[in-house]
């Protein structure tokens, strides 16, 4: 049984429809890479899997180990081992990085039936996670995302997944954005946390990223539909030729 | 129109009625000034500007007097007396000094506090020079009627340079017997040069009983000292509660004034600030949470009428359900308050489709060389936040009561009383939704 499985999803926002029919099967110990141009969907299609409420789906299956998600609230979803590293991720006033990640991290706990984390243990696996991107401990006590840079906003997100090691992580253009450097902690990152009981769905703009996370498999997203999929030099092709003979494909 | 008419009468009848023979001449004349004032104008109709915003029919129609008793303190009551730590407190109970209950024999160094009743004795003394003598140049309906009717109150005096570390607490507590009543306590606050005093208010109520509690406190800070005050609203579901803070602050002095209107069918509050030297500065923050029903208001007019003086004002609503409020902030700068530097923000959370804010900046620039700011704000809770959280496994009333308290907490970090502070914080925990959940995550 695949990790992911999505099956024929259609989805709108405000009437107009963005996801036209996607098909793609993700197993435990693959990491996919979506690219495509601007405006194609890909972003959205995060958004869907992860439940936002601002699209309406209209049709299709999303199964995470088997189990039909979409009527799911976008907390349960993230209860049942699912992360969403958000494009833009959003500063919450008032609430530290810690009391967040274990609230986080109980939340899911409650939801598998066990105990309440132990604040010593679980402490000890933040600063451990910490380490992981290099992230630096001051941020802990900080209120979540509140003054951070937009690269330690990106670490951040990746901290979290880290802390909260998910059965499935999408990672929203996480690379956008990032100098080098950054981008190196948050692959490192990322490919530390690579298991086989684990899959990424990585959601890219540049071709990049993926020097940095080596995919199992890429596909090319254009206009709601995954038009191509392939090996890991799909994106170097893609790098060499861009997106046109694709838009012009479906175009014609 | 005729119930105002009406009702300005019988203010006027009880006035006529009220035996006044011990009072010093000079009292009696300011009372009977604000009294004329009140008859002459009366109870505000909608189409005064100041006052076009503010609900106050019920309190209009109704006829409110004085308690002749104080009424039973119930265990909630008694319960909610002590609040500040290492406090001076002054309890009054429907308007009425409680001397038991109150700790006039326990004052600090440097501090004077008399009943209103015992420094209108004085012959030339502070109340003389200040009582009235400030505020009632303002043209406020509950403000003349405070001057006309205040039996119960208090005169401060910080001596020159006196800073004593024990703050004052005011405990004004309504009771279920005080249907109909008003409460009129007056307070002057006088600081003298380079004297640092804190001054607590705290408003309550009986749920259920329909009371009004208008409360005036003039406030004359003399150069380079600095009052601190704040103003702790709580009154009953049907109580309503209209006051005036008016201060007045002489060169490089400092004004902080704090307001929480917690609950109450209608809590108004004016601040007036007249920086009159060079150099003063008047901070003024307010929160106000409403729910069903309810209504807030929080008025301020800061002047700066002479150079170098400073003020900030941040006030931040959050509306639940039915409710409605007024956030009107006036910033007067006069022609010759140059290297004035004045900000104004007001932000309100609606967490309701039918709540409502309004939200009047009033800027008036009479100078040129001068630094202005003001912002407004009404909007919601932010989506994208809520989301957020959910996509990490917090649920949505979760995120939202963390995200509310969080918006209003910004304006309990600047309580300097920690045991005050936390008492706030534990009204606003209990007020916002999801307060189980919101208590674990901070």
């Amino acid at each position: 049984m695949a990790l992911l499985e999505i099956r024929n999803l259609h989805a709108t926002v405000e009437g107009e429809e963005i996801l036209k029919g996607i098909n793609l099967s993700l197993n435990t110990g693959e990491v996919h890479a979506i690219m495509g141009p601007n405006g194609s969907g890909k972003s959205t299609l995060a958004k869907v899997i992860a439940g936002d409420p601002g699209y309406e789906v209209t049709g299709g299956e999303v199964l995470l180990d088997g189990k039909d998600i979409l009527e799911m609230e976008p907390e349960e979803r993230a209860r049942e081992g699912m992360f969403l590293g958000f494009q833009y991720p959003v500063e919450i006033p008032g609430v530290s990085n810690t009391y967040f990640l274990k609230a986080a991290a109980n939340a899911i706990r409650k939801h598998r039936g066990e105990p309440e984390v132990d604040a010593a243990q679980f402490l000890k696996h933040v600063r451990e996670r910490m380490e992981l991107v290099q992230m630096d401990e001051s941020l802990l006590k900080r209120p979540v995302n509140a003054g951070f840079s937009g690269g330690e906003k990106k670490r951040n997100e990746i901290f979290q997944m880290a802390v909260l090691e998910p059965r499935l992580a999408i990672l929203d253009e996480t690379d956008s954005g990032l100098d080098i450097d950054a981008l190196r902690t948050v692959s490192h990152g990322v490919n530390a946390l690579r298991s086989d009981d684990r899959g990424f769905l990585l959601i890219t703009h540049y071709q990049r990223l993926l020097n940095y996370i080596v995919p199992d498999t890429v596909h090319v997203m254009v206009d709601g539909r995954i038009v191509k999929s392939g090996g890991k030099e799909l994106a170097e092709e893609l790098e060499a030729s861009g997106y046109a003979m694709f838009e012009e494909g479906t175009a014609a | 129109m005729e119930a105002v008419a009406e009702q300005k009468s019988v203010y006027l009848q009880d006035f006529q009625q009220r035996d006044r023979a011990s009072e010093p001449t000079w009292w009696g004349t300011r009372r009977e000034t604000a009294m004329q004032r009140f008859e002459a104008a009366g109870f505000p109709s909608r189409k005064v500007e100041a006052w076009k915003q503010t609900k106050l029919a019920h309190v209009t129609q109704e006829h409110f007097r004085a308690a002749a008793s104080a009424g039973q303190l119930d265990q909630d009551a008694q319960s909610r007396l002590a609040v500040v730590d290492d406090a001076v407190r002054i309890v009054f109970v429907d308007g009425i000094l409680d001397a038991d209950r109150s700790q006039l024999d326990r004052l600090p160094d440097g501090l004077t506090v008399r009943t209103l009743a015992d420094a209108l004795q004085e012959s030339g003394g502070v109340a003389e020079t200040h009582l009235a003598r400030h505020a009632d140049a303002e043209a406020h309906p509950f403000l003349a009627l405070n001057t006309a009717f205040t039996t119960e109150g208090l005169v401060i005096e910080v001596g020159s340079g006196a800073a004593p570390a024990q703050p004052l607490e005011l405990v004004h507590v309504m009771t279920a017997d005080a249907g109909s009543v008003a409460a009129w306590p007056r307070v002057l606050i006088h600081g003298a040069t380079s004297s640092e005093v804190t001054v607590v208010q705290r408003y309550f109520g009986a749920d259920g009983t329909a009371y009004m509690t208008s409360p005036v406190t003039e406030i004359v800070a003399d150069a380079n000292s600095q009052v601190n005050f704040y103003q702790h609203v709580e009154e009953g579901d049907q109580g309503a509660h209209l006051g005036v803070i008016h201060a007045t602050v002489d060169r490089d002095a400092r004004i902080n004034g704090h307001a929480l209107h917690a609950s109450g069918r209608t809590v108004r509050t004016d601040f007036y600030v007249n920086l009159d030297g060079p150099g003063g500065d008047a901070t003024l923050n307010g929160l106000y949470l409403v729910r069903n029903g309810q209504f807030a208001d929080i008025h301020t007019w800061v002047r700066h009428n002479a150079d170098h003086c400073t003020s900030q004002q941040l006030m931040k609503g959050v509306l639940e359900g039915k409710s409605e409020a007024v956030f009107d902030g006036m910033i007067h700068v006069a022609r010759d308050a140059q290297q004035t530097d004045a900000d104004q923000q007001n932000r309100n959370l609606l967490l309701s489709p039918k709540a409502l804010a309004h939200s009047n900046p009033r800027l008036e620039i009479y100078a040129d060389d001068v630094k202005c700011g003001h912002g407004s704000t009404v909007g919601e809770l932010d989506e994208d936040a809520v989301l957020y959280m959910r996509t990490r496994g917090v649920s949505d009333e979760e995120a939202r009561g963390v995200l509310t308290f969080a918006f209003a907490n910004e304006m309990l970090e600047s309580v300097a009383l920690q045991s005050l502070r936390e008492y706030e914080r534990e009204a606003l925990l209990s007020l916002l939704p999801g307060e189980e959940a919101v208590r674990k995550l901070l």
